[in-house]
């Protein structure tokens, strides 16, 4: 006889199910989507949709953009949230290592359009145009909090014994994180170094005032307007224009290989990674 | 170190013969405070300092130049700019307008549809990851959600934009106003597919997989003994696991919190299929705005008008400030119920 109890533990188990299968459907539609859209588009295109500029009907402008401006802001971000990262984790009782903390926390879920704006208003407007720089940056500062996070987890890995024979052998504080205990997280470390910039490859709105784009020619230098990946998608679908939605679904295959390309190695030596 | 603070003393004396022999005490003293607070920074310090204070430093600008840029249109229309529905652009400086009233409401509005349809899916996947998939399974089960959780959010918006949209707009909108629509949140004849509900569906596919890694952290965190210790009493699957959500509860609440921030600061995947109108509605169907949006619309050619720029940086002030209060408590709740909980 079905009594009260196993009818709601049927009903539990179906209603986990399903919801479950909700979740992930929009994951396998999107990448479905992707290919089915995309695949045609660049098949047509051939090797000038790589290289050629948006009217011959490629993105080479913007995926050059794309790299320049994560080599950029890695240049501009790593060094910092390394040292921040550090520092957070060698502090974690003082109050300006916890303050720090809460920081990177809170800027790691920061909208990430106020950064551009920012951006904007302190080195485009004085600059008097779009540049490079501007893009980097403003990716940066997006970055930092991830890379600083992730050293700060890694580096508390590290056995507390270490630490002390270490110091028992009269290194300095510097010498020890330094010498020592970085060495021995690097693994981790760079993770999150890949995962910073895995996460600002992606990033279209910190570059919707400050890189400008630019698809009709290569990039000239750091000074100039550059394109990227996702912020030609954006325009792209905002046309009217049929041709340009096949191109922005070309170009989202090429971002969304990019994307599996470097998450899916991460992924093979982490075991979580995080967003 | 005796040395060198005999040195610079001899040097100042020389430099400096009018010194009495009192100021030159004190000199001396000066110096060999300094000398002293030298040697306690230690070299580690001098190395990451410089990187803490510029990250300080950038914050803090960041707010600065928010607040400071909103100051105009504060003195242009008082509070009016949060309080009312309006977007007067106009070429001559006196007549223009703004009230960012439609933008807050459909930041929040979307945002709350989200973290409501997140939620239960999130629970169900945490518990289908944990309880019901095999060893095998679960491990790509996570990697798939992680990996949805990085996905760049323009291709959400590409594909909420030609897949999303039209799907609502025949399945559910239409079948809804045709025969519901007199209720009032179905009341909006859907004539684009563009809509609050399309926004907050969107957004809640983006945020699930973030509030379930929340949640997921703290639900396994519960030792087994505790569903051993429920399934002994008697109670079946369903009842235990409610006993562990129990206990989990705080997590649950700062995970949506936590994904309700980040659903509120979303942008470019948003301003795809929010519809962009200024339009203060409660029907779900209805074509909006969100802060963010506007944003990414506007600012680009704000400068043209006299007060646009500003009433745009008053937009991202609010932003900045529901974020700030959003994020910090839900990561001091975690931290508080983490440190709390001893299990």
């Amino acid at each position: 006889m079905l009594n009260f109890r196993s009818i709601k533990e049927y009903l539990f188990v179906v209603v986990v199910g399903i919801l479950s299968f909700l979740m992930l459907f929009p994951l396998f539609h999107i990448i479905y989507s992707v290919i089915v859209l995309g695949l045609p588009v660049i098949i047509s295109d051939g090797p000038r949709f790589f290289t050629g500029t948006l009217s011959q009907g490629g993105i080479g402008p913007a995926i050059i953009g794309s790299f320049m401006l994560a080599f950029l802001s890695a240049l501009i971000g790593l060094p910092v949230a390394f040292l921040v990262g550090v520092f957070a984790y060698e502090y974690p009782d003082r109050k300006l290592g916890i303050f720090v903390k809460m920081l990177l926390q809170v800027m790691q879920e920061f909208p990430t359009i106020l950064v551009g704006v920012f951006v904007m208003s302190i080195l485009v407007i004085p600059m008097g145009s779009y540049s490079a720089l501007a893009g980097a940056l403003a990716l940066s500062i997006i970055m930092i909090p991830y890379v600083a996070v992730y050293t700060e987890e890694a580096m508390h890995g590290i056995p507390y014994t270490y630490r002390e024979a270490s110091f028992s052998l009269a290194l300095t504080r510097a010498k020890t994180l330094f010498k020592i205990l970085v060495p021995m997280a690097k693994k981790g470390i760079l993770t999150g170094v890949l995962i910073g910039v895995a996460k600002v490859a992606g990033e279209t709105a910190p570059l919707l005032f400050t890189a400008g784009g630019l698809y009709e020619s290569y990039p000239q230098g750091a000074g100039g307007p550059v394109g990227a990946i996702p912020l030609l998608i954006y325009t792209l679908v905002q046309s009217p224009n049929p041709n340009d939605h096949a191109m922005a679904w070309g170009a989202s295959l090429v971002l969304l290989l990019i994307f599996i390309g470097v998450f899916v190695p991460l992924r093979m030596s982490l075991k979580e990674v995080k967003f | 170190m005796q040395l060198a603070v005999l040195r610079c003393n001899s040097g100042l004396v020389g430099m400096n013969r009018k010194n009495t022999p009192n100021s030159l005490h004190r000199s001396v003293s000066r110096i060999r405070d300094f000398s002293s607070k030298l040697r306690h920074i230690d070299s580690f310090e001098l190395l990451t300092l410089p990187a803490v204070i510029f990250v300080l430093i950038l914050f803090s600008y960041m707010l600065i130049i928010y607040f400071y840029m909103s100051i105009p249109i504060f003195k242009w229309e008082g509070l009016g700019i949060y309080l009312k529905n309006v977007w007067d652009a106009s070429e001559i400086p006196n007549d223009e307008y703004y009230g960012l009233l439609a933008a807050i409401w459909g930041s929040f509005y979307t945002s709350i549809i989200a973290a409501l349809i997140a939620l239960p899916l999130a629970i169900s996947y945490t518990i289908f990851i944990h309880d019901f998939a095999p060893l095998k399974l679960k491990n790509l089960l996570i990697v798939l959600s992680d990996m949805m959780a990085g996905l760049p959010t323009i291709i959400y918006g590409l594909w909420g934009a030609f897949f999303l949209v039209p799907f609502l707009k025949i399945w559910v909108m239409e079948p809804l106003y045709t025969y519901l629509s007199f209720i009032p949140v179905f009341s909006y004849p859907p004539n684009t597919g563009y809509s609050y509900l399309s926004a907050g569906v969107l957004l809640s596919i983006m945020i699930t997989p973030f509030a379930s890694a929340i949640i997921r952290e703290a639900y396994s965190s519960i030792p087994f003994t505790y569903r051993e210790a429920a399934y002994s009493l008697g109670l079946t699957r369903y009842e235990s696991t409610k006993i562990i959500f129990g206990l989990i509860r705080p997590a649950v609440i700062s995970g949506t919190l936590l994904a309700f921030g980040r659903a509120i600061g979303e942008t470019v995947a948003v301003s795809l299929v929010i519809g962009n109108t200024f339009n203060l509605s409660a029907s779900l169907f209805a074509p909006g705005y969100t802060i963010s949006s506007l944003i990414a619309n506007q600012f680009g050619n704000a400068s043209i008008y006299g007060h646009m720029t500003s009433a745009l940086f008053a937009g991202g002030l609010a932003l900045f400030l529901i974020g700030l209060v959003i994020n910090i408590g839900g990561i001091m709740y975690l931290r508080r119920w983490k440190r709390n909980v001893k299990l």
